[in-house]
């Protein structure tokens, strides 16, 4: 089969756009791989030789970037699961509810959605402190318990509404309680859903910089955002220590989207399913 | 039946309502009270930390805060640098956002890694990117300048002029549109197929239909995001202009949210920070208002028309 000019052109165009969306990426990378020490090229390199992948294990001895890296996974470890947990159930019970609440709390939740992070910030750190997670991991968790954010609880709703309601109202008839509607027939049946806010949830706790910034003080529990800094501080022109530092926090949100990517961009029409 | 009453004894609605209360309680906590603390704290003088306890208590002061707001030269070139950014980058990501949905809106095959990379860039961690992007912007050895060299245009120092610093902050907006992609995208999926080949029955071109048909049904979902993404994209100036060069040259690149942060952690003048944010809100609110009256007068204009 021979393709079609039109068919030629779109993936050129596609291509061209991808290109220009993932450079900044590879730059990086090139950068993580130069030995320290050299003065950069002065012409556009395309890779290094040699590779210097030492750079990524320099990175641990400079600073205590296990330490950070530690802290992060703790975080996300026990905010993404609250956060699926919180924002299933919200979104599951909203889609459950009479059509007056529904639509009052589904306005409330886009309304929400407007309030910027800055709004907040002073006066978070109050009511922080009155519970005394100022100053602790548990300040960057916090958020899970609340559905990490309205926009993760819409999604789930907007996923339970588009269930067929026939299958909800079956299992209420058999007599069925809420957890168990929830269990068996919403949760199996959102699970693109849930695959696509796990992975949203996990880049806003992961590479949450504004709350360590805000109300983490004790560089014992400084995260991998607020260790990059470190590292910049202590020198900001050792390029490929800093690229490498970065890379090291973008890699594993760029594998878990391209794990996800298929049901997040694909899965996109807004009716309910027949 | 009997027995499962006796265990489970809350009613169906009622187990809904415990399943939304960690939501609704978290967030009236974290972020309603918080948001309408500010409202009563702008009417008085406040600076939350002497020594980092909370003693200081605060005092009213009437409307002084909102005065000193017209007064400070910080936040009224704060407030002129957001509306420059904003002026800027929001245009320029819907055009973005609905020029690569319109483009990478079809389903050839390959379509979906296109898509997951023009996602990418709004997914990955600001504080590491921010660091990538500093790279790139390095006025002697940064990619971006080594091109501009190399096709014989100016090689600006991008960090040390104001102009060129706010652009930085731009072109790093400007390629994190994945969320307005994927709203467009969405929008034009739900354009009913029937509606195209109808268009196409009559000779029209895609340049017609596109201006007949995908642009009016999608245009609710554009002032949608046009609204967000005025709040959105300021408030995610917050990192790239804290790391890039912490607001500098002169004040150059701090926006609002870093100034509420400046005011707020560096001056502890709380009351002033709340007159700023309330500000904000009043800003917010005009947008819904403006956005539903748009989104009221476009419904009912296709609802004449079909009449």
């Amino acid at each position: 089969m021979r393709p079609s000019p039109a068919g030629v052109a779109y993936h050129l165009a596609g291509l061209a756009v991808a290109a220009l969306f993932l450079l900044p990426f590879f730059w990086a990378i090139v950068a993580s791989l130069r030995q320290p020490g050299l003065p950069p090229a002065r012409t556009v390199e395309w890779w290094p030789h040699p590779a210097h992948w030492d750079n990524y294990a320099e990175l641990f001895r400079v600073v205590p970037m296990g330490r950070y890296l530690l802290n992060s996974l703790i975080v996300v470890a026990v905010a993404v699961p609250l956060t699926l947990l919180t924002a299933a159930l919200a979104g599951f019970a909203l889609s459950q509810l009479g059509r007056v609440w529904r639509r009052r709390l589904v306005t409330t939740s886009v309304v929400l959605l407007l309030i910027p992070g800055m709004a907040v910030w002073t006066f978070r750190f109050h009511i922080l402190e009155a519970l005394g997670l100022i100053d602790s991991l548990a300040a960057l968790i916090v958020p899970a318990l609340a559905g990490g954010s309205p926009l993760f609880v819409l999604l789930f709703y907007w996923a339970c509404w588009r269930v067929p309601f026939e299958l909800y109202e079956s299992a209420r008839l058999d007599g069925a309680e809420a957890w168990t509607v929830w269990w068996r027939i919403a949760w199996p049946l959102v699970r693109p859903t849930t695959a696509a806010v796990a992975v949203l949830a996990f880049a806003l706790y992961w590479g949450d910089f504004s709350t360590p910034v805000l109300y983490i003080f004790r560089p014992e529990i400084y995260t991998l955002p607020i260790g990059l800094q470190l590292l910049r501080q202590m020198d900001a022109s050792n390029l490929p220590l800093l690229m490498a530092g970065s890379m090291l926090m973008i890699a594993p949100v760029v594998v878990l989207f391209l794990v996800i990517q298929r049901l997040f961009l694909r899965d996109l029409t807004l009716e309910r399913v027949e | 039946m009997r027995l499962r009453r006796i265990a489970f004894p809350l009613s169906y609605r009622r187990q809904l309502a415990l399943f939304l209360t960690p939501y609704l309680v978290g967030t009236l906590v974290l972020v309603v009270l918080p948001a309408l603390a500010t409202v009563a704290v702008s009417f008085t003088d406040y600076s939350a930390f002497t020594g980092y306890s909370t003693s200081h208590l605060p005092t009213w002061v009437g409307l002084d805060n909102f005065r000193r707001l017209t007064e400070t030269p910080l936040v009224r070139l704060s407030l002129n640098n957001t509306l420059i950014f904003a002026g800027l980058a929001v245009p320029l990501r819907l055009a973005g956002a609905l020029v690569l949905a319109l483009l990478l809106g079809g389903r050839r095959p390959g379509t979906g890694l296109y898509r997951a990379a023009v996602y990418l860039p709004t997914i990955v961690p600001e504080a590491a990117y921010t660091l990538v992007w500093l790279w790139i912007l390095n006025p002697v050895y940064g990619p971006l300048n080594l091109v501009l060299g190399a096709l014989g245009l100016p090689q600006p120092d991008w960090m040390a002029e104001a102009a060129t610093a706010r652009l930085a902050i731009v072109l790093m907006a400007l390629v994190q549109i994945g969320e307005g992609f994927v709203v467009v995208l969405a929008a034009r999926q739900n354009v009913p197929a029937a509606l195209y080949e109808a268009a196409e029955v009559d000779g029209a071109n895609r340049w017609q239909s596109f201006w007949r048909i995908t642009l009016p049904l999608i245009i609710p979902w554009l002032l949608l995001l046009l609204c967000r993404d005025l709040l959105v994209s300021v408030q995610n100036t917050f990192t790239p202009s804290f790391i890039m060069n912490y607001g500098g040259p002169y004040y150059a690149t701090t926006f609002l949210p870093l100034l509420i942060y400046e005011i707020s952690f560096d001056f502890a003048d709380w009351g002033l920070a709340s007159a700023v944010l309330v500000v904000v809100y009043a800003w917010i609110l005009l947008l819904i208002w403006g956005v539903r009256n748009l989104v009221e007068g476009l419904r009912n204009r296709v609802e004449a028309d079909e009449a």
